[in-house]
């Protein structure tokens, strides 16, 4: 009886752990490069914990153009972040995933103007994602198209 | 045993889970990132509706319009059938103020289609000076001032990107204007409406530029315009251009992103019904108010989203005739060139300096 209950309390664990597993390999699918609709920069989500962050890692004008240096985040109204490189700046933060293909509890920066928004992910197909920053509530918000990219050669493999 | 073993790996399994999941790495090499391309070949890259450095859009704003003194003429009014009503008359005017709030809220917002639809509502105070009254009495039309002239209107924009270069922009709406007041409210089928569509080029992340058509009241009366739209923000992002000819058009210093001032012009104009008045309301009279506002504007970030938008000027007025809706419908003038049909009553206001203040919430 005893072997009994010490198999089921193991089956009930397995059963925990795979749907555990489960929940966070659909939420690993948003894990890769992406690029928002304007072209301007490619983020790459990671995963750290349970939570996702996006990092800039190209952007289409890399360098200032006045200064010629490598484009910092000069809009950041915390004065000390100034200095700190655009590329490699983590402008998504903290992202957890919820289930039904959606990211919740994160915030997107806008380097353009140094403004930090709630924001949503709303992975519509495999390669695209619905970005929605909002101040306060979701109904004053905007919501962008961000598409994967995958390397080039890759694809050409494949055809 | 063997069980306890099992179980023993299923724990140790669960737990070391949360640490495998770390996928980050610090990473100082991005060449990896440069050669890259849509996973789905069939995705396609649409223009945005804005350019790097212009002033926020507005999502909610709540704003307060005053003008200074100025004196108002007029000539005589007729009836329909030919009867005088009221002498010509003048009015000094004292301070002209009132709210105006609104809003614009995304419908649908996504890089292949943005829709927003936005409600307005201003509101017009005229604090009358009363001396030198005619020994005919005041002027009808001049009388009605003693009542507030509102605007409540409905608007829509509508950004269609065609490509990752051009665009079709499209702006309508439709407001009820008179001297109506909420006790006693106009018909919907006062409403006026305005439209315009442009196709445009975005070249780049700093310049747009547009040419379309419009039907407009903006100069008092109904006009089909063509609209030019510029907008441009120079390389350093510290000058720019924020341009839909004939309506607005500013150059812009950004002092940084949360301090922009901008000196320019805006053309404003109204139709409004004059509808309190039973006697007026049968003449089938409408104002037709047009005024060009020069302008310099300071806007700046109060905290986070919350803007504010400081503006001072000169108001120019360029027209203030009273009309005739002739069996029911607007005269058509187009400038002179379609028909040249005089105005039940002309107008004309001095031009007094103004100041208008809001708070806006502004759009992401």
């Amino acid at each position: 009886m005893k072997k009994l209950s010490l198999l089921a309390l193991i089956g009930i664990m397995l059963f925990s752990m795979t749907a555990f597993v489960s929940q966070n390999t659909d939420g690993d699918r948003l894990l890769g490069v992406w690029e928002p609709s304007n072209g301007r920069a490619r983020v790459k989500i990671d995963k750290i914990g349970d939570k996702f962050f996006g990092r800039i890692v190209w952007l289409k004008e890399a360098k200032d153009p006045v200064s010629g240096e490598p484009k910092t985040d000069k809009n950041n109204p915390d004065e000390s972040l100034r200095n700190v490189p655009l590329k490699g700046y983590r402008m998504l933060k903290d992202f957890v995933y919820k289930g039904n293909d959606v990211w919740e509890e994160g915030t997107i920066y806008d380097p353009l103007n140094g403004n930090t928004y709630s924001c949503t992910i709303k992975m519509t197909d495999k390669n695209t994602l619905d970005i929605r920053g909002y101040i306060g509530v979701s109904a004053l918000g905007r919501t962008d198209i961000w598409k994967r990219l995958e390397i080039k050669s890759k694809k050409k493999s494949k055809k | 045993m063997k069980t306890y073993y099992l179980l023993g790996i299923s724990l140790l399994s669960l737990g070391t889970l949360k640490a495998q999941v770390d996928s980050t790495a610090e990473e100082d090499d991005f060449s990896m990132y440069e050669e890259l391309d849509f996973a789905d070949e069939g995705a396609k890259r649409y223009c945005s509706p804005k350019i790097e450095g212009l002033s926020p859009a507005q999502l909610i704003y709540f704003g307060y319009d005053v003008q200074g003194p100025y004196t108002m003429s007029a000539d005589s009014l007729y009836s329909k059938s030919g009867q005088p009503i009221s002498g010509e008359d003048e009015m000094k005017m004292g301070l002209t103020h009132g709210i105006r709030l609104g809003c614009n809220i995304p419908v649908i917002s996504k890089t292949s289609l943005v829709w927003q639809m936005g409600l307005n509502y201003w509101q017009t105070n005229f604090e009358g000076v009363e001396q030198d009254i005619p020994a005919g009495g005041r002027n009808t039309v001049i009388d009605q001032h003693k009542n507030a002239f509102r605007t409540l209107g409905l608007n829509t924009t509508i950004f269609k990107p065609l490509d990752d270069k051009q665009f079709i922009l499209f702006q309508g709406s439709a407001d009820l204007n008179g001297d109506y007041s909420f006790s006693d409210f106009m018909p919907l089928n006062y409403l006026k409406y305005s439209a315009a569509v442009l196709w445009g080029k975005r070249p780049s992340e700093k310049k747009q530029w547009g040419v379309g058509l419009a039907r407009t009241y903006r100069v008092g009366e109904l006009n089909y315009i063509p609209v030019v739209m510029y907008n441009w923000t120079d390389a350093t992002n510290k000058w720019g251009t924020e341009i839909l000819f004939p309506a607005r058009a500013a150059v812009r210093r950004t002092i940084n992103p949360r301090n922009l001032v901008l000196a320019g012009f805006e053309l404003q104009g109204q139709s409004y019904r004059l509808y309190r008045d039973q006697d007026l309301r049968a003449e089938d009279l409408e104002i037709r108010r047009g005024e060009i506002r020069v302008r310099m504007e300071y806007q700046f970030s109060l905290k986070d989203f919350l803007w504010v938008s400081a503006q001072a000027g000169y108001r120019i007025n360029y027209r203030y005739h009273t009309d005739r809706l002739d069996g029911g419908k607007e005269t058509l003038r187009a400038f002179g060139l379609v028909s040249d049909a005089p105005y039940a009553m002309e107008s004309t206001l001095t031009n007094p300096f103004y100041v208008s203040v809001s708070l806006n919430l502004v759009s992401p």
